[in-house]
């Protein structure tokens, strides 16, 4: 296949972008025809979609080896397009009124999921670190969206000043790693520590190195002792762009610190597994102690997602990509952020509907939702459950591998804290499950459901019980998925 | 000690003279002003390096276009009239700590390491092969970073335009 | 004639070898160094009194006047007895100017409109250092007097001066981009950024033919650099009084009014350079060549000056962003293509210069046309307005 042909899902994805910034400034004053914004954009992501599917099993590197077509690649480019997808649903009915930017914010959003494509390819330092910029920017702006609400002005202002001071130290990170390798691409950097021509005083300067790129990679994540900005962006935020933020640049995160360190320094492996696994127990016990007494659902959500990426990484901590166990801790990431992506969006979806008619994120107010709207009750709960990690949804299958990969490799410590945090967990989801079915509520009126949000919301719920109920093909998708070029 | 290293030392004082002045000055426009000037030093060490395109980059870039932007920011906001602004606050104590052991990490690493990357020594025509990495090698990061400043562009006019 | 072409290298060899006779290496080269520098800053004090002279002359005879005609035949010694009273007149600070700050500004401003003389080729050979990045150097430089007249015009406390450094950064950073890009081109069709070499690629056709556009778009945005009418918003008189240097007297003022016809010089020092091939073309020695089209595009500006009126803010603007920026972009695009298309002679030549014809006889057009359209509505608007008024006054 030809560089046109290998690279067409991203040029899909800015084509896309640019066209929804220019049609919008196209149709200004013509208030009609702004309204087909959101479909080209979905048509756009569409197209990529499929574009996409047609490099399965395509192992190549680009552009002087600065990105990788690979199957590890491929997934996030799924993960980007269909997490786009969803908010670009849940957005539709959210920004009328609240801003005079609304096509804009389509472009945006296709363009950050471009953003999350290169960052899952990225297979050089410099191209990660832009492609992280790339992403970051976007979510200051799309947090700061609403100019009126104060609130979203803190959350982008916060979520800014941490991740300038967050990418400042990552470059560092990379600067060190440059200075002690000479090259800036993440396989001759393996290369040279494989070599191991280094002496003691490089190889013991790698560790404040790889701090450093932890910190920036972390911030993307939200990993604990990086995460200070994210229960205020993601309150502060529009709602559909916290649903993005709580899956988009996480995936990306995830997807950026695999590959950094499975191809740059698999020789520290030791050293990073152990300190990630500290990492993993610290971010879930503190995101699921703190969610315990939020009372605002979207910043719930925040702590749960904090969480949620303390589980995820527990998946890398335990890799082992050499086991002949079907539990290699990459397949149990991907597989977490598959699930973790339908169940956490779908839950955004319903906290939109429910904001779009009443206008509050307060749990409390969830109360007798049963009786006002059933069927956003009914996927609410369903998706509570998935995010939960009750079996046969697919928040279980996630958790399943993931624990069990820290099993595989004898981190017995380390699935044992995950257990006991999902249990705490289930207190926190199962509270709006109580507000939702057995709290009784004054309010009658009906809540009604925009058809794009139930939709959406479909879809979501639909995914989640497909993946809990018949795993076999995702098992397979993410297992093949976890080919990264050059590694594995 | 021969002439250039005379004019690297009384630069150097300069420069990191102007830095101090930066984050003790009282009045906040004369630090936006002496942050030029060490903006104006690091340039000149550049040249003194002989990477004379370093050099005007970092004039270009950073006098050029932070500093006034910096500037034109200060003097649109309301305290201009206020000099005696206070830099400090609480913590200043604390930051000084953090910064202190910063740099003594840093300094510590760089003074250890043998820095093997700072062999591959830079052409006489460093400029040439610049703009050719920038269409070859790094092609696609380069075509990325137009994609970026278009998002901030376009995210800068949604923040701050006046409705 | 070959002698008269090496007249000042000749000179300088000279000189130099009459100092090794005496002096040891390091001192012959630090004397030679330190004589380059100061009969650049001479020459440049030069400049300003024979511009200063020839411009009151321009303008006063495009206005049908006489001009200076007292001090000395035809008032040639007019701009000496201007300079001495300059330097006698008291030294004004207003009482609550920021001290520091307006001491410095006078002399910043100095520095970078000096220091671009170094990379100036004035003749075959003449050039101060053969930098192969001067174009970008000339940017980098070009980016400094923002500071100093920000500097300037908060310093002097003073609510006209900080209006004009106000318009100072929106009017030099918007013509800044046209101005690189039409360099660009130009770098583009030199294949070099040296001026020097920029210079020797011109030997059969001056840029200025090839392509015509980047050569206007430059004119024009190097007139608003230099804040010249019609871009002499920051200073001008009839709205703030003097712009970013009102509170200047004496020593101060001549100093930013050395900065300015400094800069007057290497702007159109750099139009020659770029456009008009600098030293290059037959008969005459070359550094005559540069000193007279360097007159010349100086006349053109003093021209332009005496009869053209001033841009409203937002017009000045406007032109740089949608007119002169969208136009250099696409004359970058078309010199780009055609140089990689075609190789370098009559034909390119040729190509390059009909395309530049009709992409700025296009541009004028379009702009013509939506003058015409802009004003048809304001006229509407106008008539609908007075109908209202009168019409309800009517009835």
């Amino acid at each position: 296949m030809n560089l046109i042909g290998l690279l067409s899902p991203e040029l899909i994805l800015l084509a896309t972008g640019l066209l929804v910034l220019i049609l919008d400034m196209a149709f200004h004053g013509k208030e009609g025809r702004r309204e087909w914004l959101p479909f080209v954009a979905i048509a756009g992501l569409i197209v990529f979609l499929i574009a996409a599917s047609f490099l399965w099993g395509t192992h190549t590197s680009l552009l002087s080896d600065m990105m990788a077509v690979d199957s590890f690649a491929l997934f996030f480019k799924v993960v980007a397009g269909l997490s786009t997808l969803l908010v670009i649903l849940a957005s539709w009915d959210y920004f009328q009124g609240k801003t005079p930017y609304e096509g804009e914010f389509y472009g945006l959003l296709v363009l950050a999921a471009l953003a999350i494509t290169l960052a899952a390819a990225s297979t050089d330092l410099i191209m990660v670190y832009l492609s992280m910029e790339f992403l970051s920017i976007g979510s200051y702006i799309l947090v700061g969206y609403l100019r009126e609400d104060p609130k979203s002005n803190e959350g982008a202002i916060k979520y800014f000043l941490y991740g300038a001071v967050a990418s400042g130290i990552m470059l560092y990170g990379m600067s060190l790693v440059y200075g002690v390798t000479g090259t800036t691409n993440l396989a001759q950097i393996a290369q040279v520590f494989a070599a191991g021509k280094l002496t003691g005083d490089m190889l013991w300067l790698m560790l404040p190195a790889l701090i450093m790129l932890l910190a920036g990679f972390g911030f993307k994540i939200a990993l604990v002792p990086f995460h200070q900005w994210s229960p205020d962006a993601y309150e502060g935020a529009p709602t559909p762009v916290t649903a993005f933020l709580s899956v988009g640049p996480k995936a990306a995160g995830f997807a950026i610190l695999m590959r950094v360190f499975l191809a740059a320094f698999p020789a520290f492996q030791l050293d990073w597994a152990a300190v990630l696994a500290a990492i993993s127990m610290i971010t879930m016990t503190l995101g699921n102690v703190v969610a315990l007494k939020q009372t605002n659902i979207k910043r719930m959500l925040a702590y749960s997602s904090i969480a949620h990426a303390g589980y995820i990484l527990i998946g890398f901590a335990s890799v082992a990509l050499d086991s002949p166990s079907l539990f290699n801790g990459v397949n149990g990431v991907l597989l977490y952020l598959l699930g973790y992506l339908f169940s956490n969006v779908g839950v955004f979806v319903a906290v939109i509907a429910f904001e779009n008619a009443t206008g509050s994120n307060q749990i409390p107010d969830y109360a007798g939702l049963i009786k006002r709207s059933p069927w956003l009750a009914g996927t609410l709960f369903v998706l509570l459950l998935s995010l939960t990690g009750i079996p046969a949804t697919a928040g279980f299958l996630g958790k399943f591998f993931v624990f069990a990969a820290a099993i595989n490799v004898q981190f017995y410590v380390l699935a044992l804290v995950g257990i006991v945090n999902a249990a705490i967990a289930a207190f926190y989801y199962l509270n709006v499950a109580r507000y939702m079915f057995f709290v009784p509520s004054q309010e009658e009126s009906h809540v009604a459901i925009a058809p794009a949000l139930a939709v959406a919301l479909g879809i979501a719920t639909f995914a989640t019980l497909l993946i809990g109920l018949y795993p076999q093909p995702f098992i397979e998708f993410a297992n093949q998925s976890v080919r990264l070029l050059g590694v594995f | 000690m021969s002439l250039p290293q005379i004019l690297f030392l009384v630069v150097g004082v300069i420069t990191l003279g102007a830095a101090v002045a930066v984050v003790t000055s009282r009045n906040v426009l004369h630090s936006a002003f002496l942050l030029a000037l060490t903006f104006f030093g690091v340039a000149v060490l550049y040249v003194l390096l002989d990477t004379p395109y370093l050099a005007a980059a970092q004039v270009l870039v950073y006098i050029g276009a932070i500093s006034v932007l910096i500037i034109f920011a200060i003097m649109l906001s309301r305290k201009v009239a206020a000099p005696d602004l206070v830099q400090r606050n609480s913590q200043w104590l604390l930051s000084l700590i953090v910064a202190v052991l910063l740099f003594g990490v840093l300094a510590y690493l760089t003074l250890q390491t043998a820095w093997p990357a700072a062999k591959q020594a830079l052409g006489v025509d460093a400029i040439g092969g610049l703009g050719e990495a920038f269409v070859g090698t790094y092609a696609l990061p380069f075509e990325v970073v137009s994609v970026v400043l278009l998002v901030a562009l376009v995210g800068a006019i949604i923040i701050a335009r006046e409705r | 004639m070959q002698v008269l072409d090496d007249l000042w290298i000749r000179i300088a060899v000279w000189f130099r070898g009459l100092l090794e006779s005496f002096l040891p290496p390091w001192a012959v080269q630090l004397t030679m160094d330190v004589l380059g520098i100061l009969l650049l800053i001479v020459l440049g004090i030069v400049v300003v009194l024979a511009f200063t002279y020839m411009e009151r002359k321009v303008i006063a005879r495009v206005g049908d006047r006489i001009g200076p005609n007292r001090a000395g035949p035809f008032g040639i010694f007019q701009a000496i007895a201007d300079a001495i009273k300059m330097l006698t007149k008291e030294d004004v600070t207003p009482t609550n100017a920021d001290r520091w700050l307006f001491l410095a500004a006078p002399i910043v401003v100095i520095i970078p409109a000096v220091l671009l003389y170094a990379v100036l080729p004035l003749g075959r050979g003449m050039v101060g250092v053969d930098l192969n990045i001067a174009v970008v150097f000339v940017v980098a430089m070009g980016g400094i007097p923002i500071l100093t007249m920000l500097m300037a015009g908060w310093a002097s406390n003073n609510k006209y001066a900080l209006l004009g450094a106000f318009r100072t950064v929106a009017q030099l950073i918007s013509y800044e981009v046209p101005m690189v890009v039409a360099l660009l081109t130009v770098v583009l069709l030199a294949g070099t950024m040296s001026t020097v070499g920029i210079v020797e690629a011109q030997a059969s056709f001056p840029f200025a033919l090839v392509t015509p556009v980047a050569f206007v778009v430059y004119m024009l945005a190097g007139l608003a650099e230099l804040n010249r009418t019609p871009f002499d918003l920051l200073e001008a008189d009839s709205e703030i009084v003097a712009g970013y240097f009102i509170e200047y007297s004496g020593m101060k003022f001549a100093m930013f009014f050395l900065a300015e016809y400094i800069n007057l010089f290497m702007v159109a020092g750099m139009i020659t350079t770029l456009f008009l091939a600098g030293w290059q073309w037959p008969i005459l020695p070359s550094w005559l060549w540069f000193l007279i089209k360097v007159v010349l595009v100086i006349f053109l500006m003093m021209w332009i000056r005496a009869t053209f009126p001033r841009f409203r803010i937002d017009q000045m603007l406007g032109f740089a962003w949608k007119a002169l920026v969208p136009l250099s972009l696409i004359n970058l695009f078309l010199v780009a293509l055609v140089a990689k298309v075609l190789e370098p002679g009559w034909v390119r030549t040729g190509v390059l210069f009909v395309s530049n014809l009709a992409l700025l006889a296009g541009a004028i057009a379009i702009m013509a046309q939506v003058a015409r359209k802009r004003e048809e509505r304001a006229r509407a608007a106008g008539e609908a307005a007075i109908k209202r008024y009168y019409g309800s006054e009517v009835r």
